[in-house]
């Protein structure tokens, strides 16, 4: 049987930082993915902070930039548009939209530089403890076989096996899980270039509309839904929009993903005796906007670093690893806490109390484009807002 | 399980029907509260010996590529 420190299962964004930082910190590392492909298809609106790059080392490559952004448009169910932009907002340092079928796969090419074995195609179908470790049985190209591993990283996406094999509570309730569909597509009629689209109201049921330029007229326009909140699809919603949207009438799509999108923050355990979990199968995406790239890649920098270090103690007890927890809460979870809130909040809200809030930010002034500092702005403006989430902003 | 393009056997008791426009997204893998899908490359594996029939998995599907039909 094959024998590893670390076996990390599922190698997008948050599976390949941990097998970086904890090949990088001496440990043995097999990163497994159950695509032949890794990085696509997406299911992602490709959308990060250049902040949030910074903060985790990585300098950006024009190999996988599709575009610079540095506006933000709100608009509200009847059409009323907020744009923050240089003059609205004092500083306009913002993000970029990825093109992750290449980000994905240069992430796991700087964890095999680092030193992490990788296979791709091999499907993870069960695990057990011993006494010793994990035995994990997996599948490659019809060949059943087994890995033991000191400790397994769960890094599997929304699907989150890895967790509940492990009896972690991972399981999400439908309610929180975003529904999306989105096309990429050509023919867009951008108002201006470098600009995030966010739309709300009925047209996304449960979540919100958007449109992530990726260059020239090409965009990510998609949506997300909570199926509790709507009987339709995601995709007869992305079909409705696309068809009335202005910017959309001329586009046709090149591309369709699919996927959940976790939005209930960070679950409460991530840690058990020779496991832990991370990413999209930790909850580590923000509850408001429903990114989780950034997030994701953090909780995998600190699981690589303290499974590597466990490695080294030669200790893979809950008890030793339950520091990875502490420092997710308060690195990630603490703050995804009063997203939560807020977005819940904003649910709650018809349309025309979403159009008055566009008006009244209309004649605010921001410091930076955040969600805390949208919030705050929030706050300040709707007085209900004020009494539900004062505490929190 | 059964996959539409593939000729259906009768079986006894209900039958998960994979339509062919699933997309192996994994959403519905997500919010099984039993864990019993395993979402692969290209096919979709469901454990119905465990299936309570709460279809939640065929609520949330972006595409509507599941359906629980009763034999």
């Amino acid at each position: 049987m094959l024998e590893t420190d670390i076996l990390i299962i599922g190698a997008g964004p948050a599976g390949s930082m941990a097998a970086k930082h904890a090949a990088l910190n001496g440990a043995k590392v097999l990163l497994v993915d159950k695509k032949s492909e890794i990085g696509a298809p997406k299911r992602c609106a490709e959308g990060v902070s250049k902040d949030g790059l910074k903060k985790l080392g990585i300098t950006p490559n024009p190999r996988w930039i599709t575009s610079d952004i540095d506006k933000v448009r709100l608009v509200s169910p009847n059409g009323t548009d907020v744009l923050l932009d240089e003059d609205k907002v004092k500083l306009s340092e913002m993000g970029y939209v990825l093109e992750r079928k290449v980000f994905d796969k240069y992430m796991t090419m700087d964890a095999a530089r680092a030193g992490a074995q990788i296979m791709v195609k091999t499907l993870a179908t069960g695990m057990s403890k011993v006494n010793d470790g994990i035995i994990v049985s997996l599948e490659h190209m019809g060949n059943a076989f087994e890995i033991k591993a000191k400790i397994v990283i769960g890094a599997d996406g929304p699907e989150s096996r890895v967790g509940r094999w492990a009896g972690l509570k991972t399981s999400l309730k439908p309610g929180n899980m975003e529904s999306c569909a989105q096309f990429e597509m050509v023919g867009v009629d951008m108002k201006q270039p470098g600009c995030l689209e966010l739309i709300f109201g009925s047209v996304a049921p449960g979540g919100y509309a958007w449109i992530f330029p990726k260059g020239q007229d090409v965009a990510n326009v998609g949506l997300g839904i909570l199926s509790t909140k709507t009987d339709k699809t995601a995709y007869q919603h992305l079909l409705e929009f696309v068809d009335t949207y202005p910017g959309t009438q001329n586009a046709q799509p090149v591309e369709l993903n699919v996927g959940g999108d976790p939005v209930a923050g960070l679950h409460k355990e991530l840690v058990t005796d020779n496991v832990l979990i991370t990413g999209d199968a930790a909850g580590m995406v923000n509850p408001l906007d429903g990114g989780g790239i950034i997030s994701g890649m953090t909780g995998g920098c600190i699981a690589g670093e303290v499974a590597s270090k466990a490695i080294a103690e030669g200790d893979y007890s809950k008890k030793n690893l339950k520091k990875y927890q502490k420092r997710c809460q308060k690195e990630i979870g603490d703050s995804f806490k009063k997203y939560l809130k807020a977005k819940e909040y904003l649910l709650s809200l018809s349309d025309k109390e979403l159009d008055s809030i566009a008006d009244a930010f209309n004649e605010s002034d921001f410091d930076r484009i955040s969600p805390t500092d949208l919030l705050k702005v929030l706050v300040k403006v709707s007085p209900k807002a004020m009494l539900k989430l004062g505490k929190l902003f | 399980m059964v996959s539409e393009n593939h000729t259906i056997n009768k079986q006894k008791g209900d039958v998960m029907i994979v339509k062919e426009w699933c997309m192996y997204c994994g959403e519905c893998a997500g919010v099984c509260p039993r864990n019993l899908i395993q979402v692969r490359e290209l096919t979709l594996n469901f454990n119905e010996k465990e299936c309570k029939d709460c279809k939640i998995c065929v609520q949330v599907c972006p595409v509507k590529a599941l359906e629980k039909q009763v034999v």
